[in-house]
């Protein structure tokens, strides 16, 4: 259901991400006043490799359809991971080849 | 009977070690920060949060070492930009506002030799101040604090 957009270039050995996730992010407080369920992401991780290289656990009070950035080390032709979690539980994952 | 026993004992043992292998894959899991301190994700004031989440260690005030970026005027609540950087080996950066019913935003577990420069968007209702808090390796407690504008109409006043 959720869909997620990855885009990441490396530059002299240092990867730049970006990650934007389709979710509502609506706390408590904005559930009740919009008439919607509560429904935000947990957590989210990426992982080169299978090590983990960015982890972030959230609450209801980031922009609706995160955008995510950082920088990372990595190399060319490597695969990222992204995991999220929202607060049902329920896991979804997405990969992008490093460009 | 008894062979088919062994042939059970047999699987029972290939489970086990295939388990065994996996087993370690779980332990690098996430932190899940929501799960090991509820306390901090319900308190309002941004001084309670620091303290429910990482004790009630002196805070130092270091804006050089732990930086932020933020727009100083937000025109839109609803997305505000904020790029938070550091030159310190911390363990992990959170973000609090006191706009909000709840002040914890997001923590960031830093892994090891990471590059600390996260860019996150959030959401705020009114002008309140934001402060980021780092935990460095040793347990040190760095933060550093701005005000942002919020004017919720859009016209930049």
């Amino acid at each position: 259901m959720a869909k997620m957009k990855i885009k990441a270039k490396e530059k002299k050995g240092v990867v730049k991400v970006k990650a934007m996730f389709t979710n509502l992010m609506a706390d408590r407080e904005q559930a009740i006043k919009t008439g919607v369920k509560e429904e935000y992401l947990r957590q989210v991780t990426a992982k080169i490799n299978d090590v983990i290289v960015y982890e972030v656990t959230m609450g209801g009070f980031m922009s609706e359809n995160p955008l995510l950035k950082f920088k990372c080390k990595g190399k060319k032709g490597d695969k990222i991971v992204f995991t999220t979690v929202d607060n049902h539980g329920k896991e979804e994952t997405g990969k992008k080849k490093i460009k | 009977m008894e062979n088919r026993m062994d042939r059970r004992k047999f699987l029972g043992v290939g489970l086990a070690a295939f388990a065994a292998i996996f087993a370690p894959t779980t332990d690098l899991k996430a932190v899940d920060f929501r799960a090991t301190k509820p306390a901090a994700w319900e308190s309002e004031k941004t001084k309670d949060g620091i303290k429910a989440l990482y004790g009630s260690a002196g805070l130092k005030n270091d804006e050089k070492k732990l930086s932020f970026k933020a727009p100083k005027l937000a025109e839109n609540g609803g997305s505000i930009p904020i790029t938070i950087e550091s030159s310190l080996d911390l363990e992990s950066v959170a973000f609090f506002q006191d706009a909000n019913p709840r002040c914890l935003t997001c923590v960031f577990t830093v892994p090891k030799d990471a590059i600390i420069e996260y860019d996150i968007r959030v959401k705020m209702r009114q002008t309140a101040f934001v402060t980021v808090v780092g935990k460095t390796r040793d347990g040190q407690l760095y933060s550093s604090t701005k005000e942002i504008d919020v004017s919720i109409g859009g016209c930049g006043g």
